[in-house]
């Protein structure tokens, strides 16, 4: 009996094992809860990060940037272009009333200037000095005055030579006098040598100006429009190289009218490439490749028209193509494209003529441009940083769930420990109130068990006597128990064994006091209860 | 596996796209160090210096993450006194460049500011071995230090507008191969101004200059070497020896004459309006000889140019003066002058280096260029001119000896105030010449004129 009672209780703990180790473990079970939990901060970040905008934040402060690179540029342009434009006009005034004078001492016309090639050196040297005064003070690179006559008329190409002088500053960003920034690049060389200038290296003696909008512009300009000032002759030119030279430049050129209103030629300021560049470099800290442009513009940009600052080479950019179509974006930016560069910026109309000049139906832009490439590849560092980020904060939470699940388990696990051990009674405490509680109740719930098992254990030793004392039978009285056994009467019994019920009576006696029992009754809970353990009787 | 293991295996997993992440953005990198360059070759070079410029920043600079930025293109004078003012830190001086053209002088200057950095860091020793020793060793300033790299060097030739003076060969009978002596050039300047005096009957004395050496610093410098001796000594002008009357003799009587041109310019300049037809000169100024001379009327003709080595005094050994800006680069961050680094390297390749030299008329830097790829790339230039002076570039290289000047504080202000002493001299008697020649006979006015001015100007 005890062995079958040892057997069973051996089984129910292999099954609670069993049950223990087929089902999720509770540290699995809080690392996933955990895990989940993690999770789901992390995607609450990532929900917040595109509700707020952070993902296209690069974006948004790249434009940003460039807005203010471009307000930048376009006030400095339009300051410069704009005291140039100025500059140009009181040196048309200044000039003109000085050549009038000194034509009317020589008895020179000036709408016969052509006529008195031999007066034109001393008429042009006259004017050294002030154009070298305009040109210092006007901070350009060049300054520069053509007259409607040529040295020698008898040449082949007379009609498209032009007698005048162009005075180069080859550093107009410097604030130096010294004299080998200051070259002659057009004009005669006694000039340069009474003056002590060199020759720049493409010197000519005179203008070509056979393809020459900066001189033919103007002057048609003040013939078509007899009454507009000054103010509203002025022309700027595109971006282009003078015949014979190699540098690229901007030119603002006023015609020259005397106080008959002759219109004998024209004179200016030359703004070089170089010094738009140093003038307008925008601030490269965050796109090295980022660059300012002044463009005629329509609904395209021509690159070979254009002034550049910035350090990418528009040399580079005009190659094959040299037309950047404008497109708009959803989003933001300007789309600037050609066959081979793609760019994004934002460009705005510069204004470099009033209201009512000749000229102002041309129209010219402000653009701050940068690399296509660039600014996605900003943006995509910038999201890669925000989610490797995220990344790591995720690793971290599943590290965290992990070493929090196991060191909030580990005192449980050690309690069931406790538990699984033999003696509650002695076990030691967990500083875990619900833990402990349940040691203690487990303990108690032991002891009771004990102490039912050990009553069952004392009926057991009764029954055992019992059938113990069943061996003792003879076969008659054996015969008439076992049919009690099998519970029948004990009329029942006398017909089946053919007795009288007297000899029964006799046998029950016998029966009882072999087997200790006081009556029938008694004698038939004992069957019943080794029944009811299925005890063989 | 245990639980270690695994646990680190999938933390590497899970890191693996934050790792790969971090080198997707320096593989796709398109935020290169920008890098300004400063440099003298405007005019003609500035085309060709902008393409290589281009170029590289196209191919190697794309690779490498630089990008070349010309902020300025000024005279070699300009840029020295540029580069003066910036590094003095001058009222409106700009902001130094991280690369830049300079002569040894100007480097020197800027190297005791302590302003460049040392291109020996940039360099293996197998790298530099490539470099020819004599170009190197004129960039190692304050001991070994290479602060001036040899980018194109240039040695002086003799320019002559072959066009006239062929004119004046076939009436005169001069010969070209006269023009190879210094006393040869007086002797047929002297010829010159007669011919062309006489050209105009009516009018007395208004003969044409024929020569003007264009540094007359340096004309001294290599007269006394090649006469043996030394024209700068102690840190000062070897008046003293009697080379410098060889010196005096072929340069002031025939200025004083009006036959070697005063001028402050440069040669080039009298040059293009015919005012002279020889000149010695730096290779590099090849470029600035203008195809055509333009007279006084606006009429012009073509001049063919041809290119003499540099004349030597009669007797005297064959040695020309090395001349010839490098490239600078000054102390910045170690990021910075590695590119320049790089930069110096691509633009001195045999390759690079041969396509600039080929267009500009400097001459290479390498063993390698100077070679034979240079007599093979000869054959290939368009331009007459260059193919000219590469010849005779070559020929002076097999047969000159190159003298490098010496370098001292105040080296530029003895070679300012020698030539402007020796120039007011020369025009002070000029003037006095001009004034007593109409009334005397030349040598009379001359004798008149540089009465005691020898003495005057060593004295002084």
């Amino acid at each position: 009996m005890n062995n079958i009672l040892m057997k069973k209780i051996d089984l129910i703990k292999q099954e609670i094992r069993k049950t223990g180790t087929e089902a999720v473990p509770m540290n699995l079970r809080l690392f996933l809860f955990l895990l989940v939990l993690v999770l789901t901060i992390v995607l609450g970040v990532v929900v917040i990060l595109f509700i707020t905008g952070t993902f296209t934040a690069g974006l948004s402060e790249s434009e940003h940037m460039i807005e203010n690179e471009l307000l930048h540029a376009e006030q400095g342009i339009t300051k410069q272009y704009g005291e140039l434009s100025i500059q140009a006009i009181e040196f048309s005034r200044e000039l003109s009333g000085s050549i009038e004078e000194e034509a009317h001492k020589l008895g020179i016309p000036l709408s016969n200037l052509q006529d008195h090639p031999e007066m034109l050196e001393e008429l042009i040297s006259n004017e050294f000095d002030r154009s070298l005064f305009f040109l210092q003070r006007s901070k350009s690179s060049g300054v520069f005055f053509i007259l409607n006559a040529t040295i020698n008329p008898a040449l082949d190409n007379a009609k498209n030579s032009r007698a005048g002088l162009y005075i180069k500053n080859m550093e107009p960003n410097i604030i130096s006098n010294s004299a080998p920034n200051i070259i002659i690049l057009r004009g005669m060389p006694g000039i340069s040598r009474k003056n002590s200038l060199s020759l720049h290296t493409q010197w000519k003696m005179e203008f070509d100006v056979s393809d020459a909008p900066y001189y033919h512009r103007p002057i048609s300009a003040a013939h078509a429009n007899h009454k507009l000032p000054l103010s509203r002759l002025y022309y700027w030119s595109t971006v282009f190289t003078l015949p014979d030279t190699s540098e690229e430049v901007m030119l603002c050129s006023v015609p020259l009218i005397d106080s008959r209103g002759n219109i004998y030629g024209v004179c200016g300021f030359e703004i070089s490439t170089m010094l738009f560049k140093l003038s307008h470099m925008p601030n490269n800290n965050t796109f090295n490749r980022l660059f300012c442009m002044l463009s005629p513009v329509t609904e395209s940009i021509e690159l070979n028209k254009s002034m550049v600052a910035g350090g990418y080479s528009a040399r580079i950019i005009s190659k094959g193509d040299d037309t950047l179509k404008i497109s708009e974006n959803r989003r933001a930016f300007y789309s600037y494209r050609n066959q081979d560069n793609s760019f994004l910026g934002i460009h705005k109309l510069a204004h470099l003529y009033p209201k009512g000049s000749a000229f102002s139906d041309e129209k010219w832009a402000v653009a701050i441009l940068v690399p296509e490439e660039d600014i996605v590849n900003s943006i995509t560092r910038l999201n890669l940083i925000l989610i490797s980020l995220l990344m790591i904060l995720v690793i971290l939470g599943i590290i965290l769930s992990f070493v929090l699940s196991r060191r909030f388990l580990k005192p449980i696990t050690e309690g069931l420990d406790i538990i699984r051990s033999t003696d509650l009674s002695e076990a030691p405490r967990t500083r875990i109130a619900e833990i402990d509680d349940l040691i203690d109740f487990l303990a108690a719930h032991n002891e009771e068990l004990y102490e039912k098992a050990s009553q069952e254990n004392l009926s057991i030793s009764i029954l055992d006597k019992f059938l113990e004392n069943t061996q003792n039978l003879s076969p008659a009285e054996r015969a008439v128990f076992d049919l009690y056994v099998k519970g029948h009467t004990a009329k029942e019994i006398a017909e089946i064994l053919c007795l009288s019920i007297n000899t029964i009576k006799t046998h029950n006696k016998r029966i009882y006091m072999k087997l200790n029992v006081a009556s029938r009754e008694e004698l038939l809970l004992y069957i019943s209860l080794l029944n009811e353990i299925g005890s063989d009787i | 596996m245990n639980k270690k293991s695994l646990a680190c295996i999938i933390l590497i997993i899970m890191f693996i796209p934050v790792i790969t992440g971090c080198d997707a953005i320096k593989a796709n990198s398109k935020n290169p160090q920008t890098l300004t360059l400063w440099h003298n070759y405007g005019g003609q070079l500035k085309d060709t210096m902008d393409d290589m410029v281009d170029e590289f920043n196209e191919t190697v600079a794309a690779d490498k993450g630089i990008i070349i930025n010309v902020t300025s293109i000024s005279g070699s004078a300009t840029l020295h006194e540029k580069l003066l003012m910036a590094a003095n830190g001058d009222p409106g001086a700009p902001i130094l460049p991280d690369i830049t053209t300079a002569y040894p002088k100007t480097a020197l200057i800027l190297a005791e500011k302590g302003l460049l950095a040392d291109l020996n860091e940039q360099f293996s020793s197998q790298e530099l071995s490539a470099y020819i020793p004599e170009f190197l060793q004129e960039g190692r300033l304050l001991g070994e230090h290479l602060y001036v790299f040899p980018t194109a060097k240039s040695t002086e030739v003799l320019f002559v507008n072959r066009t006239i003076f062929d004119r004046f060969a076939s009436d005169t009978g001069v010969r070209i191969e006269d023009l190879l002596t210094f006393e040869g050039i007086i002797r047929t300047a002297e010829l010159y101004y007669d011919w062309t005096d006489k050209q105009t009957p009516h009018t007395a004395n208004d003969g044409k200059m024929f020569f003007m050496p264009d540094s007359v610093f340096n004309y001294s410098m290599v007269a006394y070497k090649q006469l043996g001796d030394e024209f700068i000594k102690n840190d000062s002008i070897n008046f003293t020896s009697p080379k410098f009357s060889k010196v005096w003799e072929c340069y002031h009587k025939p200025a004083v004459l009006g036959q070697v041109a005063v001028f402050d310019g440069y040669a080039t300049d009298l040059a293009k309006t015919g005012d002279i037809i020889c000149s010695t000169g730096s290779t590099a100024g090849v470029s600035f000889f203008s195809p055509t001379v333009t007279y006084a009327d606006n009429t012009s003709e073509p001049a063919e140019l041809d290119i003499l080595p540099y004349p030597v005094f009669a007797g005297g050994k064959k040695v020309a003066v090395q001349r010839g800006a490098g490239m600078c680069v000054i102390k910045s961050t170690k990021e910075k002058e590695y590119l320049a680094g790089i930069f110096l390297k691509w633009f001195t390749s045999p390759e690079n280096n041969l396509r600039f030299v080929s267009s500009t008329g400097y001459l290479p830097v390498t063993e390698e260029a100077f070679g034979e790829i240079m007599s093979q790339e000869i054959k290939n230039i368009s331009d007459d001119n260059i193919k000219k002076l590469l010849q005779t570039s070559r020929i002076m290289q097999k047969e000159y000896q190159f003298y490098i000047p010496p370098l001292f504080d105040g080296m530029d202000e003895l070679q300012i105030e020698y030539e402007k002493h020796l120039k007011d001299t020369v025009a002070e008697s000029r003037n006095t010449y001009i004034d007593l020649v109409n009334d005397s006979d030349s040598a009379a006015a001359y004798e008149a004129a540089s009465n005691g001015k020898y003495q005057d100007f060593i004295n002084k």
